[in-house]
């Protein structure tokens, strides 16, 4: 499958939804081709995965009509599109969802965002707006990366989940996936 | 400025301010220690060769009326007062960041103002049990990456955070960190020819150089330029940041290297331990940038001790002399990637230590 994900963060920033992107794609590359959509100015690389980015150093307007842009051409010839929630990525996407038919699907890898878009009368729009135009919505999140500390026992139980958790997301995802698949 | 005057003027000037601020302090309610520690020692070849920063007196107190131990800063000198306008900006803006997804634990404001032509800053002291390096080395490192966690939580990268950014703390970009080590190299050659391998510092240039992408990519982080133990305190597993006045958002390993480099010559095993936290946890390019960042630091130290050279006379002049060596050995090793030795460190904290006044080594007390 050709695969976009579509994310306000990405690696070198630091917050949850970063990590989890760049993670997903290198697990999701071998068997698939995979590209990401994101805000950023020199992302960290991966061997087969494209990354568009858009520069986040413009006014707010001018941002989210460069990331609309961005995502015309990416989502073309998908077949499916896996976002990650923030109004930064939600408006654009949504605008983009008339322009293609690639199936998206929304995964709230931001929760605190999540929460903040319900009480807040714009953000909540857009948020709705979008998901009434997602396949589906996703919560599930594998674990974070245990750290291992120099001075510390491997944690080697704490890896193994993490493992694990990743395995049964990916699952998941692919059973998803392959059911809207275009 | 020769080498016995610039000694000469900072004690002339300690001892006048001090006699005028006493009073003026008592008014607002506060009584100086009789002894101060900060403003002795190598404390005048400091304020000697960061003269852009201005002249102030950091001094301890008490406040009267409940006997609370409280820091004091005075500046009646532009600059100085610019410079402590500037860190409580900085401090206050910190406070409220929207970005900033941690937060900054800071000594309470006590005062202040100005009076007299003096500006004053007074916060409470912060007590601690004991100094960072006397805690075990897993607390060294727990907190110390804290720290560091915390640092990183704080990108700027949209329009409205640079806005904020550009207003309240300096930046530092690719060309910025190029231009200046370009600058210590032209420095230390011009100033002590011969003193330090030019053919080591063009290498450290060059690398930095073909690295500029690794730098620019970890740019726009806050970060502390000077995060050291004597800039923070620790009560109760809470770090307390002092000197707000070194916070800028650059590459997110500066702060990491300055800390790094410290450790070498105070805790090796610390250093050793927080380079393997980084080999392990990060990318590959970021184990990078925080090479780049040590290099850059590196050359940085070598200048501060090299522009001290001509500032300074006897023992403490040997001292520095033997400083810009050490730093010199530990920039050839950090390009190589190897450890320093052992051997080397002993060597020169015995130096050190020899070639201490007394004055220094009683600031030097409880300081890390």
């Amino acid at each position: 499958m050709k695969i976009v994900l579509v994310t306000p963060l990405y690696p070198p920033e630091v917050a949850a939804a970063a990590p989890y992107t760049k993670e997903l794609a290198k697990r999701m590359s071998p068997t698939h081709t995979v590209s990401v959509v994101t805000y950023s100015h020199l992302p960290e690389q991966l061997p087969d995965v494209l990354v568009h980015t858009v520069k986040k150093n413009q006014p707010l307007p001018f941002r989210l009509i460069s990331f609309f842009f961005a995502l015309i051409p990416a989502l073309r010839n998908a077949d499916i599109c896996y976002a990650q929630n923030g109004p930064s990525v939600e408006f654009p996407l949504f605008l983009a969802s008339f322009v293609t038919r690639t199936p998206i699907f929304i995964h709230i890898g931001d929760p605190a965002a999540h929460v903040y878009a319900k009480n807040h009368f714009f953000r909540n729009i857009v948020e709705r707006l979008l998901f009434s135009r997602a396949k589906k919505v996703l919560t599930d999140t594998p674990l974070p990366r245990p750290e291992i500390l120099p001075l510390e026992e491997m944690p080697e139980q704490e890896l193994v989940a993490y493992e694990r958790s990743w395995t049964e997301h990916l699952t998941l995802l692919e059973e998803t996936f392959s059911t809207y698949a275009t | 400025m020769r080498p016995s005057t610039a000694q000469d003027e900072w004690e002339k000037y300690r001892e006048t301010e001090i006699q005028k601020l006493g009073p003026l302090l008592l008014a607002l309610g506060y009584t100086l220690d009789p002894e101060q520690p900060h403003t002795k020692g190598e404390r005048y070849l400091m304020q000697a060769v960061t003269t852009e920063s201005g002249q102030k007196l950091v001094l301890l107190g008490t406040r009267t009326k409940d006997n609370l131990r409280a820091v004091i800063k005075v500046s009646s000198d532009k600059k100085g007062m610019q410079e402590l306008q500037h860190e409580r900006v900085c401090r206050e803006v910190l406070k409220d960041i929207r970005f900033a997804y941690n937060i900054f634990h800071t000594p309470d404001e006590l005062f202040f103002g100005k009076k007299n032509g003096y500006l004053i800053s007074i916060q409470v002291f912060i007590p601690q049990e004991r100094p960072f390096l006397e805690r075990p080395l897993t607390e060294q490192f727990s907190l110390a990456l804290a720290a560091f966690k915390a640092q990183e939580g704080a990108h700027a990268t949209t329009y409205g955070h640079e806005r904020i950014v550009g207003k309240t703390f300096g930046t530092m970009r690719i060309e910025d960190y190029i231009r200046q080590f370009e600058q210590f190299k032209i420095n230390i050659s011009r100033s002590k020819p011969g003193l330090v391998s030019e053919e080591l510092l063009t290498h450290a240039e060059r690398f930095l150089k073909e690295n500029r992408l690794i730098i620019e990519q970890y740019s726009g982080f806050l970060t502390h330029t000077d995060f050291v133990p004597h800039n923070i305190r620790i009560q109760d597993s809470t770090i307390y940041l002092l000197d707000y006045s070194s916070l800028r958002f650059g590459n997110k390993y500066e702060g990491w290297a300055r800390f790094l480099n410290f450790m070498v010559l105070h805790n090796p095993p610390l250093a050793e331990a927080l380079n393997e936290y980084i080999r392990l946890n990060r990318t590959p390019e970021e184990v990078l940038a925080l090479k780049l960042m040590r290099v850059y630091r590196l050359g940085e130290i070598i200048w501060y001790y090299t522009n001290t050279l001509d500032k300074c006379t006897g023992d403490l002049c040997a001292l520095n002399t033997e400083r810009v060596q050490f730093w010199t050995t530990t920039l050839e090793h950090v390009l190589a990637d190897k450890p320093m030795p052992s051997e080397i460190i002993e060597q020169y904290q015995n130096k050190r230590d020899n070639l201490r006044s007394e004055d220094e080594k009683k600031r030097q007390q409880g300081l890390h």
